[in-house]
């Protein structure tokens, strides 16, 4: 009767395909190009975001950026999704390359205790009452097996790899204020296989990777990401620390987050001088240039390849949950 | 000023329309009434404008007693409300004394929830600009949560005007078993993740609804379905997954084999396809889908068709509030 697929913008120099789809009579889902995980992507969604927020549409209520697409809520009795799609087919063609792209973007730094004893709690318990043979926990904690799975010496090296890149939060969803992390360094992309069956608990703050992404649980929640560690509090509903002042929801997407060890007791003194207000989250505005951004790619391309050499000879052997 | 809760039932909310909007990039979905069309109704007889706060009330249960006097409707699935014991008509408003005891039962004759909405409205905070209850963030409404025996409600104030209205009788509408749902096709359907097959089964199909539903989700039965593709690719292994986008309110999710539609508290983002999505003006009956028994059909529509729709439901609401003379 109709179709799910409202316009189809075929890809251009520098610009990949864009498709416009109906998602129902509120909403409008814009993908861009193929279904692959590419960050560059990412960027443009960001783009176009910033160019939709400027042009301020009639009619156009909230977006919802995510990997490579963006969800757009409108109000169908000021626009028609035919006019909706017309406008932005002329946004995406003033959009500039995604190489030329600047995009704010705030510089986050959060404290992290690794292999810490809240989540080697959660993941005793799972071993305990869930799966007494899960192949993902080794010692009691999901660590050595994600060093294992991509190659790398010890828990050390895991740990080192993680600190080493800054991670890119493409989105955030699925539960209030959980943020999809990405590696910006290729050189440091560690990924895992996801918990199987998904483990009942994880304490707020518990940090942890699935597939090529990190998240940070705002609440205790069940999961199925490989825990590593845990920081600080994303999501506050008391709002006590200023950083919560506007909502509970900490970070935001196109955030650049970089991770601090820092001991199990120095976490804890941490997190109370957060809820306390008596310290401060380390957040600073900022700006991402694309264009540099893909320069380095190009450096670092032989080094990222070394590692991936690493995760596939591991991959071999180590078993998936 | 306060209803005083005496029995929270399965699960009473607090519920605001249109909920809380514009927070979908940080994760919170708009939570609000299940049904937005019996909602509005028990705020309109109550003498309140239509997204006045009000309580939902799930699978009946509930009994509350008033502090002081106040007119109050029920609206939504017959759970065969009494006061002090005695039937009270629903979808009208009815004026309580203080000291008087609502009481609402397990619905029997069809629909799940029913809402009491009492003239000034129910006085909670707001929170992100909305006294809706979140039941997943647990935030809004009473303190986050669902009532419990021994709450105090607050309500807002109701003014001298004791004038009654009801819901024309006529205009009513029917909680059969079988339901028929208006949908958009999309935005994941044929032909690139779902064949035309899968399709027209889907707008086709008597979906039962399985017991496990909540206001995250009202799952539907599994199915066997085609794909138009054999795998998620670098998404995962099976072909309803797609890398993370942002969940449209109401959409229907396909979770490996089997079909949810994502309702009022549910996540903005996953990794699944959406098949379709319930349009405004249709997604009210799901909040009276009754689980483990009701069937729902959807039906395509247009967009254009959609919003032809939802305008029109807005014109019956409005249309169906008669003026009640004398008091009761």
């Amino acid at each position: 009767m109709s179709e799910a697929i409202i316009h189809t913008l075929p890809a251009s120099e520098g610009r990949p395909r864009v498709t416009y789809r109906h998602a129902g009579d509120r909403f409008l889902l814009l993908e861009y190009g193929d279904m692959v995980l590419d960050l560059t992507t990412n960027f443009r969604v960001f783009g176009l975001n910033e160019a939709l927020t400027r042009a301020a549409i009639d009619g156009v209520i909230e977006t919802v950026p995510a990997l490579r697409s963006m969800l757009i809520h409108y109000d169908g009795r000021r626009v028609t999704p035919r006019r909706l799609v017309d406008t932005l087919v002329v946004l995406e063609r003033g959009l500039p390359a995604v190489g030329d792209l600047v995009i704010p973007s705030r510089r986050v730094t959060l404290p992290i205790a690794f292999v810490d004893r809240w989540t080697r709690a959660d993941i005793e318990r799972y071993v305990k009452f869930v799966r007494k043979d899960a192949p993902n926990v080794i010692d009691g904690h999901n660590a050595e097996y994600i060093a294992r799975y991509n190659g790398l010496r010890d828990v050390e090296e895991m740990i080192d790899t993680v600190c080493r890149t800054g991670w890119w939060n493409a989105c955030i969803g699925f539960w209030p204020g959980l943020p999809f992390m990405f590696p910006l360094d290729p050189r440091y992309a560690i990924v895992v296989p996801k918990y199987n069956p998904t483990r009942p608990w994880t304490p707020e703050g518990g940090v942890g990777i699935g597939g090529p992404c990190v998240a940070v649980y705002p609440v205790p929640s069940p999961g199925g990401y490989q825990l590593f560690g845990r920081t600080v509090p994303v999501y506050d509903l008391e709002q006590r620390n200023p950083a919560f002042s506007d909502n509970p929801i900490l970070l935001r997407p196109g955030d650049r987050i970089t991770w601090t060890r820092v001991t199990e007791d120095e976490l804890e003194m941490r997190r109370a001088a957060l809820a306390a207000g008596e310290a401060a989250y380390d957040i600073a505005d900022d700006s991402f240039d694309v264009r540099e951004y893909l320069r380095f790619l190009d450096d670092v391309r032989a080094e990222a390849e070394a590692l991936r050499r690493r995760q596939e000879a591991a991959q071999r052997t180590v078993p998936v949950p | 000023m306060a209803l005083e809760v005496l029995e929270g039932g399965v699960q009473t909310t607090v519920q605001e329309v249109p909920g809380r909007v514009g927070y979908l990039d940080l994760g919170i979905y708009p939570a609000g009434p299940m049904d937005h069309f019996a909602f509005r109704a028990a705020n309109l007889v109550a003498g309140n404008p239509a997204g006045t706060a009000a309580l939902e009330v799930t699978a009946g249960g509930f009994r509350a007693r008033f502090r002081e006097p106040r007119v109050v409707a029920v609206a939504g699935a017959d759970m065969s409300p009494t006061l002090n014991g005695e039937p009270i008509p629903a979808w009208e408003g009815v004026a309580v004394k203080a000291g008087d005891v609502l009481a609402l039962r397990v619905p029997e004759h069809g629909g799940f929830r029913a809402y009491v909405a009492v003239r000034g409205g129910i006085d909670v905070p707001q929170y992100l600009g909305s006294r809706a209850t979140f039941t997943v963030g647990g935030f809004g409404g009473f303190g986050g949560r669902a009532l419990k025996k021994g709450d105090l409600v607050a309500l807002g104030p109701a003014g001298r005007d004791a004038t009654r209205h009801r819901f024309d009788p006529e205009r009513r509408p029917a909680y059969g078993e079988s339901w028929e749902i208006a949908a958009v096709r999309g935005p994941q359907a044929d032909p690139d993740y779902l064949t035309a097959d899968d399709m027209a089964f889907f707008f086709s199909h008597h979906w039962k609804i399985d017991r496990n539903s909540n206001r995250m989700g009202v799952r539907l039965e599994s199915h066997e379905w085609r794909w138009a593709r054999t795998s998620g690719g670098v998404a995962g292994g099976h072909p309803s997954n797609i890398l993370d986008n942002g969940y449209p309110v109401w959409g229907v999710n396909v979770c490996g084999n089997q079909p949810i539609i994502l309702t009022a508290d549910g996540p903005t983002l996953g990794g699944f396809i959406c098949a379709a999505t319930l349009v405004e003006a249709s997604t009210w009956m799901v909040g009276q889908l009754v689980p483990g028994r009701d069937t729902v059909r959807f039906r395509e529509v247009s967009v254009e068709e959609a919003v032809r729709l939802a305008e029109a439901l807005d014109r019956e609401l409005t249309a169906a509030v008669q003026r009640v003379e004398g008091t009761r």
